[in-house]
């Protein structure tokens, strides 16, 4: 391991480490035990084959979005949008899940696929296009965007897609049963999409660190004057990177209405992308890296929530201590470079003395 | 259709209601642009205002320490901003993303976990007191008010224009974005001064925030920004970051909200919701497309 990676590993772990500590103090000042907090949130996530299977199904779920974030963030593009691109990506696959019934399966389930991600990579597009030709600042578009498609998609399942059937408040026609995902532990979360999960995983992995492509599109993030000069395509590399982002998130929205709510609904996501892009940007996008914490983090994620019903300690508790970690990786290397200036200093006062 | 039923005082003066909070935000981004920094932030500080202003005020039981606790809650975010980009030199965006975040998750967190509620803020006892307003009367059978906050922010839009372009901290503070190395060589500390943009910056956020949850609703709602603080990003990169530029800019965006409200007889409302979001980014499309022309017409 080479020096730059230890001091990495070693400054990732006491992040972590504060931002947990940070959290105990929260718990403290709000009249809670910190450890029967953790308590409730490590029982939740491990405790039952039911907890189990939730924490490994956030583990991919942080998995897919965190690589999707790393992936157009690579490239130079930061993709605050997927979860609109996952918005449109459910919306169209399940309409077309429905309107398919009395299909074969192997012929349907390539086709609403294919209108998953072909509906998140257009929207990813979009903000792609107008960052590389026009200078436009992708973070805005793209969070503008995500609020435009979920009012969207929450109009069509409430308006025009309105399912007919009775009980359901807001949704579109039921996908057909023999479409659907089955469920890997019963209860639980974890269902056959994790399969498909984990080959786009390895996929995007694989194009990120062991690919030209990859090294071409980490290069053009990195410095876009200098990839331009060395003659690679600067633009496209940046606008593939995204319409893969893009695509990987219409499929999660895809997988989530498939296996786990049978239908499009407009609140089927809790913000899932953010968790995950929170996860990208604590491991700095790489992808190695965010593959082994989603474990970490879908962990507290869904341990959180029932620490929440447990203790009465509100799951958000989760989002700030990953802020936190967030805080403390990006001011590190400003603050160990402030340090050793201070030494720096010190030692030419004590030598001139 | 009739155009009357559009384009009449009501929207006019819903129009004003909604740029406010985009015009105060705004001003708070502009002045952390023109110090050189871009603060992605700024609906973070909003909803930490907003929170600060809704739960101070009562607990005091008074409006006017609402708006101090606001104040008080953008002063900290702001000088905690400032400490990461300025000090510790972390990337703006992400420091950005986080803290809208963290703002969010904050503000919700204290709300379920301290104050029992969820969703929004109505306290068992006693009650929020939003800002004083004036009441302009009857219009078409309503009753019109207008929060102080509104000809404030008008007020604000006329001191930053004269602060940064007509006063010698003005000019320093423009230099500590653009010249920050000749500014040194003239004796000023540009890092001081980005500090003032990123305060000043947090001041006014804290300021947009009491206004939301004081003013234009009367108390606090999670994540009641709504992304507002990214439209007044995208106003300042519009309005090129010049106080009157961004304030019409905002008139703007205020206007496609308050016209896609008065379309919801036509039109569903959760499709006007996205009327204002489409429009900023057209805005943006169409300012780059005009700059590029420009660009182009002078090659």
């Amino acid at each position: 391991m080479n020096r730059e990676r230890r001091k990495y590993f070693l400054s990732l772990a006491v992040s972590i480490l504060l931002g947990l500590l940070i959290g105990a103090l929260i718990m403290l000042a709000t009249g809670h035990s910190p450890l029967e907090g953790y308590g409730a949130l490590l029982s939740g996530a491990f405790g039952s084959r039911r907890g189990w299977g939730n924490t490994l199904y956030k583990t991919f779920q942080l998995c897919i979005t965190g690589l999707a974030t790393a992936i157009a963030s690579s490239a130079g593009i930061f993709n605050v949008g997927g979860e609109g691109q996952m918005y449109l990506g459910a919306l169209a696959s399940s309409y077309l899940g429905a309107r398919l019934a009395g299909v074969s399966p192997w012929i349907a389930l390539p086709v609403c696929f294919l209108a998953a991600i072909l509906s998140g990579a257009l929207y990813a597009w979009i903000p792609a296009v107008l960052k590389v030709k026009l200078k436009i600042n992708e973070v805005i578009t793209t969070i503008l965007m995500n609020s435009i498609a979920i009012f969207f998609c929450s109009y069509m399942a409430n308006g025009p897609l309105k399912t007919l059937e009775r009980g359901v408040n807001s949704g579109t026609d039921a996908i057909d049963k023999a479409f659907r995902f089955t469920r890997l532990i019963p209860g639980s979360n974890l269902s056959e999409t994790v399969f498909y999960i984990a080959a786009i995983s390895l996929f995007v992995w694989y194009l990120m660190s062991r690919t030209a492509t990859g090294y071409e599109m980490r290069l053009t993030g990195q410095n876009e004057r200098f990839s331009r000069f060395i003659g690679l395509k600067a633009g496209a590399l940046g606008i593939g990177g995204m319409l893969i982002s893009g695509a990987m998130c219409g499929a999660l929205g895809m997988f989530e209405c498939f296996a786990l709510q049978n239908r499009f609904k407009p609140d089927f996501s809790s913000e899932f992308y953010f968790d995950g892009m929170l996860v990208a940007m604590i491991m700095r996008y790489k992808p190695l890296g965010i593959i082994l914490m989603s474990f970490f983090f879908g962990a507290l994620k869904m341990g959180a929530i029932s620490m929440q019903s447990s203790t009465g300690i509100s799951s958000e508790l989760i989002l700030i201590i990953q802020s936190v970690i967030i805080f403390l990786m990006a001011a590190e290397e400003g603050f160990l470079r402030r340090l050793q200036e201070r030494r720096l200093h010190r030692q030419s006062i004590v030598k001139e003395g | 259709m009739d155009l009357s039923s559009i384009f009449n005082v009501g929207t006019l003066l819903n129009t004003f209601n909604t740029a406010t909070i985009v015009i105060l935000a705004g001003l708070g981004c502009l002045m952390t642009a023109q110090a050189g920094m871009m603060n992605i932030g700024i609906d973070g500080m909003m909803t930490a205002g907003a929170f600060a202003a809704a739960v101070g005020s009562w607990y005091f039981g008074s409006w006017g320490m609402g708006l101090v606790c606001a104040l008080l809650a953008g002063l900290i975010f702001g000088l905690f901003y400032g400490v990461m980009v300025i000090r510790y030199k972390s990337d703006e965006f992400i420091i950005g993303v986080a803290l809208n975040i963290f703002a969010v998750a904050l503000t919700t967190f204290i709300l379920r976990t301290v104050l029992k509620q969820s969703g929004s803020f109505h306290p068992a006892s006693g009650a929020v007191n939003t800002l004083p307003y004036f009441s302009l009367g009857e219009i078409g059978g309503t009753a019109v008010n207008i929060s102080v906050m509104v000809p404030l922010s008008w007020l604000l839009v006329a001191l930053c224009a004269v602060m940064l372009y007509r006063t010698p901290a003005g000019f320093w503070l423009r230099a500590a974005g653009e010249h920050p190395d000749s500014l040194r060589s003239a004796g000023r500390n540009p890092e001081k001064m980005k500090y003032v943009g990123a305060l000043s910056c947090g001041l006014l956020c804290g300021l947009s925030g009491a206004y939301l949850s004081l003013g234009y609703l009367s108390t606090f709602t999670e994540n009641m920004s709504a992304e507002r603080g990214y439209v007044a990003v995208a106003c300042v990169i519009f309005g090129r970051s010049h106080p009157v530029f961004v304030f019409l800019a905002a008139l703007l965006f205020g206007f496609i909200d308050a016209a896609g409200m008065r379309m919801q007889g036509l039109v569903d409302p959760t499709l006007t919701a996205t009327f204002p979001y489409v429009g900023t980014i057209l805005m943006m499309v169409f300012l780059a497309l005009r700059q590029q022309a420009k660009k182009k017409a002078k090659a």
